[in-house]
């Protein structure tokens, strides 16, 4: 023993808790809807998130998906709740900039399903970058 | 996560005031909490991982060893949801044996819960007390399941053994007194001055806080959430006129006083098992087969869900278990813990949400 229990690395612990049957079932359905691969958002929440919000993912993830139902149309299908108090994967004010340039695009006349597929983009160049 | 502070106070993985091991890092300026953070890993069992490949008479005496404390809701979701799968018949009398042995651990767990967080804010005194009336609850739980705790009472189809007679009268006797020692205790606990320094205004979690965590049981309830509790959809608890309890105040103070409050409901609901009980057999029969549920019971904590996947022979193909501690635990370090003025009052709000390690760490 070199150091103290407390003190070590805690990924292979954190990965663990994301491989379990409900968190995998969270983490593909969120890669695919936001279309990025299931091992780098693992490792990015990893990374981001601590023990006890990874372990309450699943809760947190089914409570987000309800509470989205009740979101204006365009948000809900973003998911800027969702993806910031939910599942914190981007901050409030990215979040609030993507769902400007949004309604800007369907302002200008972009349909509704492209501007959301653009939105879901730029959350997903916020995470990847 | 990491950002600069004035420091960071590491509190745990063992400390007096936990019945578990758990580290909580405080990030703090000064004695003011600006994030915290709680790190496990310290009794990680893998039961789920464990179970698997199992047959279902093997993962029922698992499951209840997921936790030590509430080992009898284990028992009884996991039994529940394999009769929901495989459309097992439980007689009448059983079902409310099951209730009654429930409520019985449910008193134990919120006392003991009680117990730990009147010693984390140094009122020994009243904390012993509850240890105490706790004994009686167990000696209770013990006389009729023959067990204080992993007591397998509850088996597919029914209970392992019945309720007799003399037993039924001793356990209304002692609920009378018990009753009466519930009540004194919650009154030193609502008028005492130094009880409410440390508790009222303290960790609060609000109702929007709550259900962003999805926090369930009684931390819930503190919060204004009694539609939260899962016995409203028990087809059993349903028969009994049951109505939850619930506080808005969010705090310390209201997370202590619904568990005090439901010890004294648990004992209505007793009461009204007992008088209801008809005569009959305590089981009736029939063997889980294949099939897939998730399935949700009310647990001292709240909200336990197990997702169940059988073979044709009853074999655990896979299995799945999400605690109440785990939403509450989240809850109390992200939201409770987070403006917390004194850093002795993190141990308190910690304790306050009842955090069950065992049950975390599955």
């Amino acid at each position: 023993m070199t150091g103290y229990l407390y003190e070590k690395d805690l990924s292979a612990m954190k990965y663990a808790i994301l491989t379990s049957t409900r968190h995998d079932r969270v983490v593909r359905s969120i890669a695919e809807e936001l279309n990025i691969p299931q091992i780098k958002l693992r490792k990015w929440m990893i990374d981001h998130f601590d023990m006890m919000l990874l372990e309450n993912l699943p809760a947190r993830y089914d409570q987000g998906r309800m509470a989205r139902e009740t979101n204006p149309p365009l948000e809900k299908k973003i998911g800027a709740a969702l993806y910031t108090r939910a599942v914190p994967l981007i901050s409030d004010g990215e979040m609030e900039r993507i769902k400007k340039e949004v309604y800007a695009l369907v302002k200008e006349g972009r349909p509704e399903n492209d501007a959301v597929l653009a939105g879901r983009e730029m959350i997903r160049d916020v995470i990847l970058q | 996560m990491k950002r600069t502070v004035d420091v960071s106070i590491p509190i745990g993985p063992i400390h007096p005031c936990f019945k578990e091991p758990a580290r909580v890092k405080c990030e703090t300026k000064g004695e003011f909490v600006l994030s915290a953070e709680v790190e496990l890993g310290y009794m990680k069992k893998g039961i789920e991982r464990i179970m698997r490949g199992r047959p279902w008479q093997e993962v029922m005496f698992l499951a209840e060893r997921v936790c030590g404390i509430c080992s009898v809701i284990h028992n009884m979701v996991f039994i529940e949801a394999l009769e929901q799968m495989s459309a097992i018949f439980v007689p009448d009398r059983a079902a409310l044996l099951r209730v009654i042995v429930n409520e019985l651990d449910r008193m134990q767990s919120h006392i003991l819960a009680n117990f730990s967080y009147c010693y984390t804010i140094e009122h020994e005194t009243l904390a012993m007390y509850l240890l105490d009336v706790r004994e009686q609850v167990m000696d209770e739980l013990e006389r009729i399941t023959g067990a204080r705790v992993t007591c397998a009472y509850i088996v597919p189809g029914g209970v392992r053994f019945d309720l007799r007679h003399e037993d039924a009268l001793h356990l209304k006797a002692n609920l009378a007194a018990i009753e009466g020692e519930v009540v004194r205790y919650m009154h030193m606990f609502e008028s005492g001055p130094l009880i409410a320094l440390r508790s009222r205004g303290i960790g609060v979690l609000t109702r929007e806080a709550a259900l962003e965590a999805y926090a369930v049981g009684p931390t819930a309830r503190a919060s204004g959430m009694p539609e939260v509790d899962r016995r409203l959809r028990h087809p059993t608890y349903k028969t009994l006129g049951f109505s939850p309890v619930s506080r808005t105040e969010g705090d310390n103070y209201a997370r202590i006083m619904v568990r005090f409050q439901e010890v004294l409901e648990s004992i209505g609901i007793i009461r009204r098992c007992l008088d209801m009980l008809p005569e009959g057999p305590i089981r009736g029969g029939g063997i889980p087969g294949a099939g897939e549920i998730s399935y949700s019971g009310e647990a001292p904590r709240g909200e336990l869900s197990y997702f169940v996947k059988t073979d044709a022979a009853g074999r655990v193909l896979d299995i799945s278990i999400q605690t109440p501690s785990i939403m509450n635990i989240e809850a109390c370090c992200h939201y409770m813990l987070k403006g917390v003025t004194s850093l002795a009052d993190v141990p308190s709000t910690f304790v306050s949400a009842d955090p069950c390690i065992a049950c975390t760490e599955r």
